[in-house]
């Protein structure tokens, strides 16, 4: 039980880490908290459902598609709603609440309340260590988010676009001054934030179906993953991802499934009390 | 965000006369309509003690709480549960559960109110699905999704003296906010609001500031949680729910953030609207929340916003 528990943290808290990036990123260059991120995540997923399903693509183009269109679609959200808030932290935080209570809606009255779900890319399990059978495609989820967070990684610690972000989040003003066009990079970093969220909804979406409001959770734990490894801090998100899916699976294994959620809360009532900052956190948050 | 001191302060005896008028009329409104009409007035009061009290805190200090719906849903289980199972008088387990309300308030609020706006945002919204998922798991105290019967207030049901209750809690409501805001502390809400660096500079202490915001509205909502359960006679887990939260967000916004009149307009007209559209089901939460992000991107002041432009506008021409 210990293992197959620990198994299942692993994967959940790889892709926590995948969603609180996104959340992360966002935070660290914007000051905006995307309250409508699970929403994202569960568009994904539904959208690679739809392409792999009712228009029979492959999967891997199914998902692709689903992860470029959400980028469009957040790119579409910072234009429209999140520019005119800067300035105005309380402003922008209404708005994607708004935006997530409209986004759940309208996929309860185009979907349905049915969970759907995309078909997996791999059958079978695998006998890890002659202890447990484990499920090829949770496997299969967990190669993928690590690869994806590795992607992620070499794209802000190599790249020339991830000096600048890693320059915004420092400083904002200073980078400005060194021409960086940051209304340009918040639009794309809030695009690239939804991206993740879309990666981790196709890559999850196979083993666990998307509801109209499945996202709430995830993206609860997002922002529970966030605060714990500190606001903005990269590191913060692999290592509080992991913490929370081994927390939560090995709780609901050894405690009450019911309250699988809440040892989350816990977390993050713990982190608030002792140490506010989060693991990483810089001081001043 | 900036607002101009007082400028919603009762100044003229004339004004004064006015309102008192206005709501002589409204109060002999119940008499003239049906009981399905009263309904919607009640529940409109209630809407009104909710929006009034979330923008004291949303409006008055610039701190966004999720959780306004989930610290109703606590004043209403509280009192619930304990005039249920322990039998007490159904008023004392209005104030239990307004006071309930408090605590936790002023526990959350202690919790992450050192650490600036976005913590309180995040906490509320986990408080709240915390409480819904105890709610669900609960089922033997909290009866779960079948819904909690609990007795009324007064021993013959009837929809006008319930309508005197709410009006009664909701000029409560709107006195303790008043009072509030046209007080030092109320100075001291807005000064936070609008920069918490001078605001703290200047010797406010920004952090018993906020608390006392965030405790006072969470109790309000406990309040007219309490209330409107012992009026519904049935508490379900869709009064603590961000449905329930984000009506009352998008009343606040639509009637106009930070004025005293907006949550007011907003309660009655979004109430008596979604009574309309009823028709159309559960999709009136979508209406509403496309409405609500429009005004929100568009006319971010609200009604009351707009109003206060075209009055601008006018007198400018007219001058």
């Amino acid at each position: 039980m210990f293992a197959i528990a620990s198994m299942n943290g692993l994967v959940i808290g790889v892709i926590y880490a995948l969603t609180a990036l996104g959340v992360s990123l966002v935070v660290g260059i914007m000051n905006v908290v995307n309250f409508a991120h699970g929403e994202f995540y569960i568009l994904a997923g539904y959208f690679s459902f739809l392409f792999a399903n009712a228009l029979g693509m492959p999967i891997i183009a199914a998902m692709g598609l689903a992860v470029a269109l959400v980028f469009v679609f957040g790119l579409l959200v910072e234009y429209t709603l999140i520019r005119p808030t800067y300035g105005d932290d309380m402003y922008s935080l209404i708005l994607t609440f708004i935006l997530s209570i409209v986004l759940q809606n309208a996929y309860l009255f185009i979907f349905g309340p049915y969970p759907n779900k995309p078909p997996g890319w791999i059958k079978g399990a695998t006998n890890i260590f002659d202890l447990f059978f484990y499920g090829n495609q949770r496997m299969a989820a967990l190669v993928a988010g690590i690869a994806v967070i590795v992607v992620v990684f070499a794209m802000i610690k190599l790249t020339w676009f991830g000096r600048i972000i890693r320059a915004a989040s420092q400083d904002r003003g200073m980078a400005e001054l060194n021409g960086v066009n940051t209304t340009r990079l918040n639009m794309l970093s809030f695009g690239l934030g939804c991206a993740l969220a879309a990666a981790a909804g196709v890559i999850l979406a196979p083993v666990f179906p998307v509801t109209p409001t499945a996202g709430v959770p995830v993206a609860l734990t997002a922002f529970v993953v966030v605060v714990l490894g500190g606001m903005g801090s990269m590191w913060g998100c692999i290592i509080g991802g992991l913490i929370l899916g081994l927390v939560e699976n090995l709780g609901a294994a050894y405690l009450s499934t019911g309250y699988k959620h809440v040892f989350g809360f816990v977390i993050l009532i713990m982190v608030l009390a002792i140490r506010p900052s989060g693991l990483f956190g810089r001081k001043e948050a | 965000m900036t607002i101009s001191l007082g400028e919603s302060r009762l100044k003229s005896t004339p004004k004064i006369l006015l309102c008192l008028a206005g709501l002589a009329v409204f109060a002999l409104l119940p008499w003239t309509m049906g009981v399905y009409n009263q309904h919607v007035l009640i529940v409109c009061l209630f809407y009104t003690m909710m929006a009034a009290s979330w923008n004291l805190l949303a409006g008055y200090t610039g701190q966004v709480s999720f959780g306004h719906a989930a610290f109703a849903g606590i004043g209403a289980y509280v009192s619930g549960i304990l005039v249920v199972k322990a039998g007490l008088n159904p008023w004392g387990g209005v104030v239990i559960g307004t006071l309930c309300a408090a605590a936790f308030g002023f526990l959350v609020g202690l919790l992450c109110l050192r650490m600036g706006g976005i913590y309180l945002s995040l906490t509320t919204l986990g408080f709240s699905e915390i409480l819904h998922i105890v709610i669900n798991n609960e089922y033997e105290i909290t009866r779960g999704t079948m819904g909690l019967q609990v007795p009324g207030l007064i021993e013959n049901y009837s929809k006008i003296a319930y309508f005197y209750i709410f009006l009664a809690g909701a000029l409560i409501t709107l006195a303790v906010v008043y009072r509030l805001v046209h007080s030092n502390a109320g100075l001291n809400f807005r000064a936070v609001q609008n920069d918490e660096r001078a605001a703290s500079a200047l010797g406010v202490d920004v952090v018993r500031t906020r608390l006392l915001a965030f405790t006072v509205s969470s109790a309000l909502a406990g309040m007219a949680g309490a209330l409107y359960g012992h009026y519904m006679l049935l508490i379900t887990p869709h009064l603590p729910s961000l449905d329930q939260q984000f009506l009352v967000l998008s009343m606040t916004v639509i009637g106009g953030l930070g004025s005293f009149v907006g949550p007011v307009i907003g309660a009655f007209s979004l109430e008596i609207l979604s009574e309309y559209i009823r028709a159309w089901g559960e999709y009136h939460v979508l209406v509403f929340g496309l409405v609500a992000l429009f005004v929100a991107r568009f006319a971010p002041k609200g009604i009351v916003g707009i109003y206060k432009a075209w009055r601008g506008k006018y007198r400018a021409a007219t001058a």
